[in-house]
């Protein structure tokens, strides 16, 4: 017989299905008592005593539904075919297709508050690649913030860590340094934002069972970002010799858990692809074939394919908007849509 | 992959160990993705234990989240911002390379690529009086040429000493030594080579495809995969000990004949910033154009003029230089 403190109410069973999220503590009465093993549950409550008191608002806000996020971006999806929760998007398309800036769009939709028009939602922010600007982040986010007054871009001046002195000369992001509006704002922003940083795929793994926690315990977090989840199918390719399925074997155990996730959170995921061909390149026309491993492909259900437009004329005005345009699949609903966007200080604007 | 030992944690000992792998259970993802329960009852310990295990293991070795707040702040008090050594360059940078990015410099033979890695040598250690890391994988470093560079700044031969002290050389002509350098360096190295003061705010390495082009091509994948380690390595050392990166790299002309940086596709993604670089048609300018970057609008020109430090007449230069428009 066990009893199972779950959630701070205590239930008596003879057998239970065990939730792994840190809010659960099970004792079980019947369990071999060790001294070692009484000392690493001492440990394992010690960390957990913080957590354990939850009450019943909160509980209830976990059973909730989570924040659905299919209108994230109506003019990127076709109509009504918006990521459900529990879906995956993934963005494909090679270096300088705007990529990285579609996602920061969607990160600062988000994480802003319903006031700026947004989401007011928390978002994990999986970083493979080491790819994110926080800098680039937050003047995007001070964009939307101060959506009314277009003229101010805030970002403080970097400073000499050593000297603590301001950087010398005139550049945009020391031109602004007054213009700070409203740091509580973007602070409440960013504290919406998690980070993770990930250097292999095995750390990935195990990462991602490690947010299991952070996803039970935060009602809030609708959305998993992963940037790029290409980042280490090299190191595994060659890491697993000949066997194709011990190639993929990491990423398959990511992408089976993924789903696990998905189904029991409902958060959505959006993920970049980075192709390992270029386009144009030799044979061109399979650049934008998927290559990541089966299982991965399964969970996809929308694809987001970037690409740049030929920047046409030469002339000054022209070269400061390169257009980009993507093109969405939607699997489940088959449909398709593209949307063309450019980049400016403040993000993407879409046309 | 981490394989399971005893004394990683509390509880994981001998017996147990032999147990998990009698279940088959050898590594740490091995543990974390199996069935706790089913584990427990086949190698009979309790589930608590076993739990408890699995949750140390994954604090352990799992990546921590940070929230984005406190990550900005952190960015905000490290961050800062390298002169080049060249106004034009630093206006086509945003005034300079920043700490904690892999900047790119990429143009075919004689377009410039060491001469700019000397110059930000030479800025960085002489106005800035920071120390600097100068990996080179194909033997082009003259010091001689970083030299004529200084004394066009300061005729103190003393000053001049105590800038190319700051300036620290490793040599790796292969892959490997690279890679040893490189984890050398986030092993310590790095605070270590702080000689006279400053801390080491710049990693140069020049030229970065020289080592990495040779291992590519052919259907094996061990050479993308040393490639990535290395971008990887690059990329923890910029983030964690906020410093700038600067490689240069190579072009190929693709089939339309159109000019694109070396390495390839799995590359091209790496530097956040990226500069190509080619002789303009007269003299001894060259041509700078921004192909990639986060911050200013890309495909910007700017001419540079290299043979700035060799006109023995040039003025004493400030801290920082007016362009020259």
């Amino acid at each position: 017989m066990c009893i199972v403190t779950l959630h701070g109410c205590v239930y008596v069973s003879t057998r239970v299905r065990l939730c792994a999220c840190s809010s659960c503590v099970i004792t079980s009465l019947s369990a071999s008592s060790s001294a070692p093993f009484q000392e690493v549950l001492k440990q394992a409550r010690g960390t957990l005593e913080s957590e354990m008191n939850e009450s019943g608002a909160q509980l209830l806000a976990r059973l909730e539904a989570r924040r659905s996020l299919k209108d994230i971006e109506p003019r990127l999806f076709p109509d009504g075919g918006g990521p459900e929760s529990g879906e995956v998007v993934e963005l494909f398309g090679t270096e300088g297709t705007g990529k990285t800036e579609l996602l920061y769009h969607l990160l600062c939709r988000c994480v802003l508050p319903e006031a700026a028009g947004g989401l007011q939602v928390d978002v994990v922010f999986v970083d493979t690649d080491y790819s994110l600007d926080m800098l680039r982040l937050v003047s995007v986010l001070d964009g939307r913030l101060n959506a009314g007054d277009a003229t101010r871009l805030s970002l403080r001046t970097p400073r000499f860590p050593w000297t603590g002195e301001p950087q010398q000369g005139r550049t945009r992001v020391s031109e602004c340094l007054c213009l700070c509006p409203d740091e509580e704002a973007l602070s409440s922003c960013l504290s919406r934002l998690l980070v993770v940083h990930c250097s292999s795929s095995s750390q990935l793994l195990l990462t991602l069972h490690f947010l299991e926690t952070s996803l039970s315990a935060r009602p809030g977090l609708s959305l998993l970002l992963i940037d790029s989840i290409s980042a280490f199918y090299w190191p595994d390719r060659s890491a697993g010799g000949a066997s194709v399925t011990k190639q993929e074997e990491t990423l398959t155990k990511c992408s089976e858990l993924l789903g696990r996730l998905l189904r029991d959170y409902r958060v959505t995921v959006f993920t970049s692809c980075h192709p390992i061909r270029r386009s144009g390149a030799g044979s061109s026309s399979d650049w934008d074939r998927p290559f990541l491993c089966r299982s991965w492909q399964r969970l996809v259900t929308h694809r987001l394919l970037c690409s740049r437009q030929e920047a046409a004329g030469g002339a000054g005005e022209q070269r400061r908007r390169q257009v980009f345009s993507v093109h969405c699949n939607s699997f489940k609903t088959k449909t398709q849509r593209s949307s063309c966007f450019t980049v400016t200080d403040g993000g993407v604007q879409f046309l | 992959m981490v394989v399971l030992r005893d004394g990683m944690c509390p509880g994981l000992e001998e017996e147990l160990l032999r147990q998990l792998r009698a279940a088959d259970v050898k590594t740490v993802e091995d543990l974390v993705s199996s069935d706790i329960e089913e584990l427990a009852r086949r190698c009979s310990v309790s589930y608590k234990a076993l739990f408890a295990i699995r949750r140390v293991l994954l604090a352990q070795h799992a990546a921590f989240p940070v929230s984005g707040a406190d990550l900005y702040q952190e960015l905000l008090s490290s961050t800062a911002i390298l002169s080049t050594g060249i106004p034009r360059l630093d206006k086509l940078l945003d005034s300079g390379l920043y700490t904690g990015e892999i900047t790119e410099l990429c143009g075919g033979p004689g377009s410039g690529k060491s001469q700019v890695c000397f110059s930000v040598s030479v800025n960085v250690s002489f106005h800035l009086k920071q120390s600097v890391i100068y990996v080179d994988t194909t033997g082009g470093l003259t010091a001689g040429r970083m030299l004529q560079m200084l004394r066009t700044e300061t005729s103190s031969s003393e000053q001049q000493m105590e800038a190319l002290q700051r300036i620290r050389i490793f040599r790796a002509f292969d892959v490997y030594a690279l890679l040893d350098v490189l984890h050398g360096l986030g092993g310590g190295l790095l605070q270590q080579a702080s000689i006279g003061g400053g801390s080491v705010k710049a990693l140069i390495v020049d030229s970065v495809s020289a080592v990495i082009a040779p291992l590519l091509g052919g259907k094996q994948s061990e050479g993308m995969s040393l490639m990535v380690q290395v971008a990887g390595v690059l990329k923890t050392l910029a983030k964690d000990f906020s410093v700038a990166v600067l490689v240069t790299n190579h072009v190929s002309r693709s089939a339309s004949g159109e000019v694109q940086p070396g390495l390839g596709a799995s590359w091209s993604h790496i530097p956040r910033t990226r500069v190509l670089l080619e002789r303009a048609d007269r003299g001894p300018l060259r041509r700078a154009t921004l192909t990639k970057s986060s911050r200013q609008p890309c495909l910007l020109t700017e001419e540079l003029d290299l043979q700035l430090w060799t006109r023995p007449e040039s003025p004493p230069s400030g801290k920082r230089k007016l362009p020259d428009s």
